[in-house]
């Protein structure tokens, strides 16, 4: 920032008490949530007045307009994520250049509209390591309460809120905005690019989600409530059967998964465009190639989610029937709509983890990359058999029978491209010169769970053994060993793996590795005799079961006390190191991608000078080999980056 | 390959293979099966097994060889040798996994095709599934409707499935055999039970506050006490006013599954204790006989102290005929006065 930085946050002319209650910020968010919020209220009351609709004061409308449509709305503007745009659109004087809301010089920036994709990246790790805690206190209760058979501490409606919320947090304020977080901030970095091709769209990205979590968690609080239908909110249960709690996670998932839609745009856009000078699409690192193909996954199918919940929410709240039989919709049409997101949601929660693995083994194994092309295209085979596979989810659901087998034929085949990830990390690591570092370490530990998560997916594959354990603790044991195994492992490798990037920091690698092997054998212990429950009958999303379950479910319970106790040394390492940790070299694994060929932390523009990609970024072991050499600026390129 | 590293590899494999092996082996995968489908799902189940530990017993050699053999050292800061693939070896590991999951997905088929193909004579059973409950009855004994699900065995049975309200999941882990239940939609189920007992029926798709409890049971009789049963049946609901066809609408209807009676040893917590009808209905002002008929009826009206809106579901008053309610009102009041 230069002392010629106009802010145009704030008129210049504005005094003090003005700029205070009028200058973009949390007290304008404060009373414009307030404002919007009224004006919400008033809308539905006035409407319903005018119709003449009894009673005119009917809650579930009224609080969806205006809690959960209006006053996010508020606070967004409030806090100035638009100010850009409505000037804009108004006629006022804009600077496209205009770089006053860029880069952090205090944490007090964090808590701002931050167009620096470097602060937002900060800012979505920090955020879904907060509702990571909260999700995983809400698995703990989940524990406490079935670690005896019988109900002990809560109803029923507060227990299936549980693990409803337990979950929706997981997905849609942890697994996939955490990625999201790591890409904002590696992503532009490793293509040589300044920022993100639209900072201001991604900076209203990052302040979507604290909305949509907040939604989420705040349907406890509602009267009735929390939403109960697991989330997966099947129809008719969560559309028409289900108090108002309900129609918080609809709208939150709208939060989240607007959030989730801009963010690809804006990672499509900047792949597309802004990659450094000789940076081919076969140049790219493959954590790069991960979040283009998650993008278009992204993009393609979150809007059937949206709809999905919109439609459900119209049952709820306006009376329409598109999954109420009684009037002639059809229940099973949710299923189709929500699975056909949900399904590609899981690559969207498991692609980017592929892509830290792939950065995170080539360097730690001090080897290329085995068979590059080929781990780029199974990304982009992912991507296309991801969308013929959902209805695998709905082999006992009554759907059309004959779907039954060619989606078992393209669920087993999308194995295929997944097994050669897994073989060609292995050929990788083969000869290599191996360090575990506490990265490494969870990316070893994300392979082989990520293994038994895929196996016992092929099993899942299988049309009459998935037949049988159906909706049982073996499906909770696949998705966790997957997404657990499999996703929050690499979220972990990735956090520790660029942490000295992004604070320019060390970590303790001591409490690394204490960190590991913890969550590494808390998470076998949890989840592997859910395995065993469930082929044996234990159904999942039940308070109370057979007393023959009681022994496994007490170790179970145990275990998963141990695994949330791990958190604790993975805070207290994060904390102290970023606060006292040793001063982090530029480079400190000694990799080639061209994150590492900046300061760390990385200067606010990240490149003084414009990188020239001249080669693979996995030419380890090489001689002379380059990723890219920083050549000087030429004049017009200043011009392009606006380097002020 | 290198030399040298055969063996150590087919070494751990083995011991990783055997330790997978024996965990196969040794633990209680999958219910003793009762149903032909469930024995022939039995095989498949192995079949996939055997390849998903073949599969995990390399992956864990080649790991676990890489992990102990090329760890570098301290002060070792070279780089390993530059090899960016080999098409070989990329074509095999891409066709070997193409033609296992392809077996795999044949053979699926193949159980699917046969589990699904009805027998001779079969047996239809129409199933309703409401909030919380199951009820079975038997076009082939004039519609006798039971709240347990009795078959005869070794005779192919076709399960019609109705929902009232939202998707059930019907389920006996024995038979491995399970059907959603959605409302506006028929579903169907085929099963041949093959072996004498009892076994539990459980919901297994989310459906309420009361999922948990949404039980009942399968029991598979020989063919001549299942005969007997069915036409010995019919005089029971038959006899209005008394108080066994109000025992057996209160067991039709799996009232149990959520209220505690003792008059039929149920046990159920979601609900209020209904052997405490009269002092509700006091709380509630009301005379016990009308208390009683507008529980059922209209559940909402009056909510017992400690429990929540909403949970019992409101369809009990079209679901049961005149008769039926009257003679489970009758049979509550004279139950909860002996409890």
């Amino acid at each position: 920032m230069t002392a010629t930085t106009v802010d145009h946050e704030v008129s210049p002319r504005s005094g003090g008490a003005r700029h205070y209650l009028l200058g973009a910020g949390w007290i304008r968010a404060l009373w414009m949530s307030a404002l919007f919020a009224a004006f919400g209220f008033g809308l539905v009351v006035l409407l319903r007045w005018w119709g003449d609709w009894q009673p005119i004061f009917k809650w579930t409308p009224i609080v969806l307009v205006s809690i959960l449509v209006c006053a996010p709305l508020g606070f967004l503007a409030g806090l100035g994520t638009f100010d850009y745009w409505a000037r804009y659109a108004i006629g006022s004087p804009t600077r496209v250049d205009d770089h006053s809301g860029h880069g952090a010089t205090s944490w007090k920036d964090y808590f701002k509209v931050n167009t620096d994709h470097k602060v937002i990246g900060v800012q979505y790790l920090v955020t879904t390591i907060v509702f990571f805690i909260l999700g995983g206190m809400l698995a703990l209760l989940v524990r406490a309460e079935l670690a005896k058979p019988g109900t002990q501490y809560f109803d029923p409606q507060t227990y299936n809120g549980l693990f409803s919320v337990h979950a929706s947090l997981m997905i849609f304020l942890f697994v996939i905005p955490a990625f999201a977080g790591l890409a904002n901030f590696a992503v532009p970095l490793m293509l040589g690019a300044a920022d993100m091709a639209f900072p201001r769209l991604n900076a209203l990205s990052f302040w979507l989600l604290p909305i949509a979590g907040i939604m989420m968690l705040s349907s406890f609080v509602v009267p009735g409530g929390a939403f109960a239908c697991g989330w997966t909110g099947y129809a008719p249960l969560c559309s028409t059967h289900q108090p108002l709690g309900a129609v918080f996670f609809n709208q939150g998932v709208q939060w989240a998964g607007a959030s989730s839609i801009m963010t690809a745009l804006n990672f499509l856009v900047t792949i597309i465009t802004m990659r450094a000078p000789g940076m081919t699409f076969w140049r790219m690192p493959l954590l790069v190639w991960a979040n283009f193909t998650t993008s278009l996954l992204v993009v393609i199918a979150t809007p059937f989610i949206a709809g999905s919940q919109f439609f459900s929410m119209f049952d709820h709240v306006m009376h329409t029937a598109f999954f109420d039989p009684g009037n002639g919709g059809y229940a099973l049409g949710y299923q189709h709509i929500f699975w056909f997101y949900s399904h590609p949601a899981v690559y969207i929660m498991m692609l980017p983890g592929f892509g830290i693995v792939s950065e995170v083994i080539a360097v730690f194994s001090r080897k290329p990359i085995f068979g590059y092309r080929l781990m780029a295209l199974s990304l982009m085979a992912i991507v296309v058999l991801g969308f013929s596979v959902w209805a695998h989810h709905m082999f006992v659901s009554g759907m059309a029978p004959w779907l039954r087998v060619p989606m078992m034929i393209t669920t087993l085949l999308i194995a295929v491209p997944t097994g050669i990830k897994i073989f060609s990390w292995l050929a990788t690591m083969w000869e290599g010169k191996l360090r575990f570092n506490t990265p490494m370490l969870f990316a070893l530990g994300f392979l082989s769970m990520f293994v038994i998560g895929g196996l016992s997916g092929v099993m899942l594959g299988a049309v009459p053994i998935d037949i049988h354990v159906s909706d049982t603790y073996f499906i909770v044991a696949h998705i966790h060993y997957v997404l657990f195994g499999g996703s929050v492992f690499t979220i972990f490798a990735g956090m520790y793996y660029w942490f000295p990037k992004i604070t320019g920091r060390m970590y303790n690698e001591r409490l690394g590795k204490l960190h590991f092997w913890l969550t590494f054998v808390g998470f076998n212990l949890t989840f592997f005799p859910m395995h065993l429950v469930g082929m044996e009958g234990m159904p999942r999303r039940v308070a109370d079961y057979a007393p023959k379950f009681a022994s496994l479910n007490m170790f179970i319970s145990l275990a998963s006390f141990g695994l949330g106790m791990s958190t604790i040394v993975f805070l207290y390492n994060m904390i102290t190191s970023w606060r006292n940790g040793p001063i982090a070299p530029s480079n400190p694994w000694r990799g080639m991608t061209l994150e590492w060929l900046v300061s760390s932390p990385p200067p606010t523009f990240n490149f003084d000078e414009i990188p020239q990609v001249v080669g693979s970024p996995y030419e380890y072991g090489v001689p002379g080999a380059q990723h890219a050499i920083l050549a000087p600026a030429r004049a017009t390129e200043v011009e392009e980056v606006t380097v002020p | 390959m290198r030399r040298g590293a055969i063996a150590p590899l087919i070494g751990i494999g083995v011991v990783a293979g055997g330790i997978a092996a024996a965990v196969a082996l040794a633990l209680p995968w999958l219910p003793t099966p009762a149903s032909k489908e469930a024995a022939r799902i039995h095989p498949l189940f192995w079949f996939v097994i055997v390849i998903c530990i073949v599969v995990f017993a390399a992956v864990t050699a080649v790991m676990g060889y890489t992990i102990i053999r090329f760890r570098a050292a301290p002060d070792d800061d070279s780089d390993g040798p530059p090899i960016h693939g080999h098409t070989g070896l990329e074509i095999v590991w891409t066709l070997i996994p193409t033609l296992l999951v392809t077996a795999i997905g044949i053979v699926s088929a193949i159980v699917l095709a046969r589990n699904d193909a009805l027998g001779a004579n079969v047996l239809r059973v129409n199933v309703t599934a409401q909030q919380f409950a199951w009820s079975f009855s038997y076009p082939e004994a004039n519609g006798l409707t039971s709240g347990t699900l009795r078959l005869p065995k070794d005779r192919s049975v076709l399960l019609v499935f109705h929902a009232k309200d939202v998707i059930h999941s019907f389920w006996v882990p024995q038979f491995s055999q399970k059907q959603d239940t959605v409302p506006g939609i028929e579903t169907r189920l085929h099963i041949t039970p093959n072996r004498l007992g009892t076994f539990p029926v459980i919901c297994t798709e989310l459906c309420g506050l009361g999922h948990a409890v949404m039980r009942t049971q399968a029991i598979v009789m020989t063919p001549a006490a299942f005969d007997k049963w069915l036409h010995g049946q019919s005089s029971a609901v038959a006899s209005p006013n008394s108080s066994v066809a109000g025992a057996a609408v209160f067991k039709n209807n799996a009232c149990g599954a959520c209220h505690t009676l003792k008059a039929a040893g149920t046990t159920g917590k979601v609900g209020p204790d209904l052997d405490k009808l009269a002092a509700e209905a006091q709380a509630a002002g009301q005379p016990l006989q009308d208390f009683v008929r507008q529980s059922i009826v209209d559940p909402n009206a009056y909510v017992a102290k400690g429990y929540a809106k909403n949970v019992m579901p409101a369809t009990f008053g079209t679901a049961l005929s005149k008769q039926e309610l009257d003679a489970l009102v009758q049979y509550l009041i004279s139950s909860s006065k002996k409890g």
